[in-house]
């Protein structure tokens, strides 16, 4: 597919400005930290009809994932104005995300569901992959990383898209055991330093669910609540070729309180090249079952404000 | 079938690239020197290359930076890869 196919159908995600305007969120930081956390929410209600009103591309994004999400698991209780309340909570999570990269969430509000898996994966010394989602703030383990010194974390994402976002924090430090790399600059040179990253015991962090940017990107349609959406191999691929297991981390609010899930989706540590692909298949779907049970449990904090199924019309599907 | 004679080491590398990937149906002579191995030419993509890094150090002990721009230019093609491996091996 041409990419001006692509502008005439739907928009890639990538294409679409994510984060709003940065004087915007320096500006909805500062009525937080002047006038607290209620103020902002008042505030955000208003921010989020704006943006309901001004982004109709994210507006029937929201809406088709709630009508999925409802056929999916008819006992979702969706609250009124179901569509607005989505953009809101985003704005949340937008907070979240800074507060997390300014190390400011305080680790007592943050709760390990998985504590002895998450212990155990970093203390095991093997590393490995964590997938991350676009479901609440993952940002929020970063903070993780300021508890544990030594969790070692390299976080592959679309830093050109998020540059915006991230011009944010050019003047603070990150903590220095979490790097960043840009998901376009992956190439032989970064395998072997995801390689080392995950020799040393450390992780490396990638989003799987969203479409890969790059045209003729490895992905699979895969039935995501109800119908089939495309999913990147990248990540599982990732840890196939380092042989390492792979871990799903979501970390999403209820009330004051950021809920971590760990799981072990599965190991690659000792798969032999042809169980490969299987494993792939299986994995992925294994994932795509766990992504819609947090989709049911935290319907409104899964944040992909773009057509994630409706690009199955305009792809080509791949001959095998 | 490739008209241009392969030298020893990049024949060498050739099956190197074809050993990573598990390229059916494909020996050393099929891969022309300068054809491209990404895209068009050979049809490589973004994971095969990270597959290919992790080769490369495996095989000849090579260390790459991080420098994507200068890494696209070492993978260009066959000849380009061979002639990393000639400088670089520590094997």
């Amino acid at each position: 597919m041409t990419s001006s196919q692509r502008r005439r159908t739907t928009r890639h995600w990538s294409a679409i400005s994510e984060s709003g305007s940065l004087g915007g969120i320096r500006l909805m930081l500062a009525i937080y930290d002047r006038f607290g956390a209620r103020a902002y929410q008042g505030v955000l209600f208003f921010v989020g009809l704006y943006y309901w009103l001004r982004r109709p591309i994210a507006r029937r994004a929201s809406r088709e994932y709630q009508r999925r999400l409802k056929t999916f698991c008819p006992s979702v209780s969706l609250p009124r104005l179901t569509t607005v309340r989505h953009f809101t909570t985003f704005g949340t999570a937008i907070l979240d995300k800074v507060l997390a990269l300014y190390g400011r969430i305080p680790p007592e509000s943050i709760r390990v569901e998985q504590r002895e898996t998450l212990r155990n994966a970093i203390d095991s010394g093997h590393g490995g992959i964590i997938v991350v989602t676009h479901l609440g703030s993952h940002e929020v383990c970063q903070a993780l990383g300021r508890l544990r010194r030594d969790l070692k974390m390299s976080v592959v994402m679309h830093t050109q898209h998020a540059q915006r976002f991230n011009s944010l924090f050019a003047g603070i430090d990150r903590p220095l055991s979490v790097e960043m790399i840009e998901v376009s600059d992956m190439g032989p040179g970064t395998a072997q330093r995801l390689q080392a990253r995950v020799a040393e015991g450390g992780f490396v962090v990638i989003a799987a669910d969203r479409e890969p940017i790059e045209t003729g990107a490895r992905r699979r349609w895969i039935d995501f609540l109800g119908r089939s959406a495309p999913f990147p191999e990248g990540a599982f691929r990732l840890a196939t070729l380092l042989r390492c297991p792979l871990y799903l981390l979501v970390c999403a609010r209820q009330g004051q309180t950021h809920h971590v899930h760990f799981e072990l989706l599965g190991d690659a540590g000792t798969l032999s090249r042809k169980a490969r692909e299987a494993w792939m298949t299986d994995t992925m779907a294994h994932f795509v079952t766990r992504l819609e049970y947090f989709c049911c449990h935290y319907p409104l904090q899964w944040f992909n404000f773009y057509s994630f199924w409706q690009s199955e019309q305009h792809n080509v599907r791949p001959p095998h | 079938m490739a008209n241009t004679e392969l030298t020893e080491l990049e024949r060498d590398v050739a099956n190197m690239i074809i050993e990573a990937l598990e390229l059916e149906d494909i020996t050393a002579d099929d891969i022309e020197p300068d054809a491209p191995l990404f895209g068009d030419g050979l049809g490589l993509d973004s994971i095969d290359a990270l597959e290919l890094g992790l080769a490369l150090q495996k095989r000849y002990g090579i260390r790459l930076d991080s420098d994507a721009e200068e890494n696209r230019e070492h993978f260009a093609s066959l000849r380009q890869l061979s002639a990393l491996v000639a400088e670089r091996r520590s094997d």
